[in-house]
């Protein structure tokens, strides 16, 4: 006859949804764990863990580049191998406008400002960075598909920001 | 077992008798100033906003020559249509909201003139800000970032306004330990709980803000320091500007559990719970910060991962939120005879605008709350960082769930103040309705956009590339720009209705015709501590609750900054606006 709700039966229900509010609390950052140790994102370089002359604990002078790799802007090729590729964003434009990368190669790419913060963005990806003066941005990542990406500052930077595009244009290599 | 007295439900509360009506008359006077300035603001900042949607529609209305005789370009309108609405339009509404209910709750007494000395600082601290908002020498945008640098007038209005609110927090935290000392072994009643709950959260939370602004940028933008370090700043911006959120949603929840089931008919579940509720909002709404800043170097994982951990479980009161505000609705619905696992909605009050307001509000902050979980997950936040998706986000979050249910309140609120009527509930409820349908239709197109890639806070309509031209985003922007003209109507109607009442004439006593809407409850806390369950006596000391809470933010931050100041790059200013 009476439908209404009493204390005992909400306890009870309320005990449950506390309990399954918990576990799913718990699951996703198992999840986001997982997703660290499988390595399935470019997260950054934590607290300066990188080696760039000039660069120290992830700092530079931004008014002053010429003691770093920043100087020259662009991709390139270390003894070992391996491929490095620096970044500068100023208002309103990112240098190299055309970053040129090989495709299937893993290649860390450092990014820092000459100005204001601006980020930086390659559409379609999950590569998405903060460019802060004064500071270096560092992630390694692999291009799997060759094209021509749109590389987009989506933190606003003055009048100019939502003309601050570029690209990336991913290339096959020459063997 | 049927034997159990559930037809006797637990009378709602009475608010303590004041029997001196100049008092109880100036303290509805300054609430009411407080509301009408927060919602003075949001009129203006509601009237920018169609701007920016047909932006994200694709069409440029910043070139048009009203427009441009008003506003200086696009990101001065965005900055106006942020700082009014989610800095001024909540601060003011919630200062006089939670002043006014915990003082009515206990039945103290406050000194009127430092309660009204608050409200005219705060005043000219909004007013100091807004003269170089308005001249574009402040178009910084709502986050403010350095080294884009503004005028030192807005800093400085700017602290002047946040750092009043903290007078509000001591004036209230004060009356609540003058009610604790005049009643000892008392519970303190739902409302002035929740109250001082959230009082004492932005507290700690508000450090950050005022620690940026006061010790960093007034200095730097007069001219005293060279520079400033871009990354402590927004450090210490974050450490406020996530918390800042729950400051926003705290006074709605005061709403959802305390007075949205007296609109529905129904009764609050339980208040042991809703006071654990408050509790972990306490503790935990502040040091989640790092969240938003997975994207900026020099910031270690460790400590980003342990404040995702922190933000997932904050999920845990919204959903113990859910259930419970499901649960009184329920118990309404089914009182007026609703049937069937799902068919007793039908029979909620959707046509009543205080009911559907704060209804609907829940809706929408289900939906922002789930949005919300991806930006707080490191692996799916780069893929949708600082794209449209976060505009979408937030506008169904403080846009809707907050928004719309201070609107909800005002219906309310307003009348029981000043005497006046509400000049068309019909009005009010379409007004409430198109907001809401207004808004979903808004955060689908703006959802939608991000997931292609369009970035946030950009003139996108009038990008030179065709970059955005390329994108396959014709139909999310067709939603964006039409929900642009739902909000608009609906924002005049509803301010149609609340300047109606305002300016009317007053028709009767507020106490009788529209008191505070207190619901009843299934478990009550009870009265005395001695009696109390053990949920209850736990949470009832708040005052060593707020102590936790201070310790948990400076482990989690503590560490995180010492290491950005011990490694501070100073950096030139910039004005590129």
């Amino acid at each position: 006859m009476n439908q209404r709700l009493d204390h005992h039966t909400l306890e009870k229900y309320e005990n449950i949804w506390f309990g399954i509010a918990t576990v799913m609390a718990l699951f996703l950052f198992v999840t986001v764990l997982a997703s660290f140790f499988s390595g399935t994102y470019p997260s950054l370089t934590g607290e300066g863990g990188h080696h760039i002359t000039g660069v120290k604990n992830g700092r530079l002078n931004p008014k002053n580049f010429a003691a770093t790799p920043f100087a020259t802007p662009g991709l390139r090729q270390n003894a070992d191998g391996t491929y490095e590729a620096f970044v500068v964003a100023k208002a309103f434009q990112f240098e190299p406008a055309v970053l040129k990368v090989p495709v299937g190669k893993p290649i860390t790419i450092h990014v820092t400002s000459a100005d204001v913060l601006h980020g930086y963005f390659i559409e379609g990806t999950n590569i998405n960075t903060t460019a802060i003066p004064g500071q270096v941005s560092s992630f390694t990542t692999t291009f799997r598909r060759p094209g021509t990406l749109n590389v987009i500052c989506n933190e606003y930077c003055g009048t100019g920001h939502h003309n601050m595009i570029n690209g990336v244009k991913v290339e096959v290599q020459e063997p | 077992m049927t034997t159990s007295p559930i037809l006797s439900p637990h009378a709602a509360r009475e608010t303590p008798v004041i029997s001196d009506a100049a008092y109880l008359a100036s303290l509805k006077k300054v609430t009411q100033y407080y509301i009408v300035t927060a919602f003075l603001a949001l009129f203006i900042g509601v009237l920018i906003g169609p701007l920016q949607a047909l932006n994200y529609g694709g069409i440029n209305v910043y070139d048009m020559p009203i427009i441009k005789g008003l506003l200086k370009s696009y990101y001065q309108g965005l900055s106006l249509h942020g700082v009014l609405n989610a800095l001024v339009f909540t601060q003011f509404f919630i200062s006089g909201f939670l002043l006014y209910l915990p003082a009515r709750d206990l039945g103290m007494r406050i000194n009127m003139k430092f309660a009204w000395f608050t409200y005219i600082l705060m005043t000219v601290g909004l007013l100091t800000a807004a003269v170089p908002l308005l001249m574009n020498d402040a178009t910084l945008l709502y986050t403010f970032y350095p080294p884009m640098e503004g005028s030192p007038v807005f800093y400085i209005g700017a602290a002047v306004m946040v750092g009043s609110s903290l007078l509000v927090v001591g004036q209230v935290v004060q009356m609540w330990m003058r009610w604790k000392r005049a009643n000892p072994g008392r519970v303190t009643p739902l409302v002035a709980f929740m109250s001082v709950a959230t009082w004492m959260m932005w507290a700690v939370a508000s450090l950050g803000l005022v620690i940026e602004v006061v010790f960093l940028l007034i200095p730097w933008s007069l001219g005293w320091v060279a520079g400033v370090d871009p990354l402590i700043s927004k450090t210490l911006f974050w450490w406020t500007g996530h918390a800042i959120v729950y400051f926003w949603v705290l006074p709605a929840y005061i709403a959802w559990y305390a007075f949205l089931p007296n609109h529905a008919g129904g009764r609050i579940v339980s208040e042991p719970l809703v006071r654990l509720t408050f509790v972990m909002f306490l503790l935990n709404s502040t040091p989640v910060g790092l969240h938003h800043q997975y994207a900026d170097p020099n910031i270690s994982a460790t400590w980003k991962t342990m404040h995702m951990f922190l933000t997932f479980l904050i999920a845990i009161p919204s959903l113990l939120t859910a259930f419970s505000v499901a649960a009184s609705l329920e118990d309404a619905a089914r009182a007026r005879g609703g049937r069937g696992l799902f068919g007793w909605m039908l029979k909620l009050p959707w046509g009543k605008p205080t009911f559907s307001a704060p209804v609907l509000a829940m809706v929408s902050f289900i939906l922002g709350g789930a949005g919300g979980i991806v930006n707080a997950s490191s692996t799916f936040a780069p893929v949708i960082h600082n794209t449209a998706w976060i505009p979408g986000h937030f506008h169904i979050t403080v846009g809707t769930a907050t928004t719309l249910t201070f609107m909800g309140i005002s219906l309310w609120l307003i009348p029981h103040l000043t005497g006046k009527r509400m000049p068309s509930v019909r009005l009010a409820s379409a007004a409430v309705w198109t907001w809401f349908i207004g808004m979903m239709v808004f955060a689908l197109g703006m959802h939608w956009e991000g997931l292609v890639g369009v970035p946030r806070r950009a003139l996108i309509s009038a990008t030179a590339q065709s970059v955005y031209r390329d994108m396959p985003i014709q139909i999310p922007q067709m939603l964006t720009a039409i929900s642009g003209v739902i909000l608009l109507v609906s924002a005049v109607m509803y301010f149609y209705v609340l300047f109606r009442m305002l300016l009317s004439k007053r028709v009767d006593d507020g106490e009788v015709s529209s008191p505070i809407p207190y619901s009843e409850v299934i478990s009550p806390a009870g009265q005395n501590l001695a009696g109390a369950s053990a949920l209850v006596r736990f949470t009832e000391p708040l005052l060593a609750l707020w102590g936790v809470a201070l310790l948990l933010v400076l482990l989690m931050y503590g560490p995180v900054i010492a290491r950005l100041f011990a490694n501070a790059e100073l950096v030139p200013g910039w004005r590129l606006y």
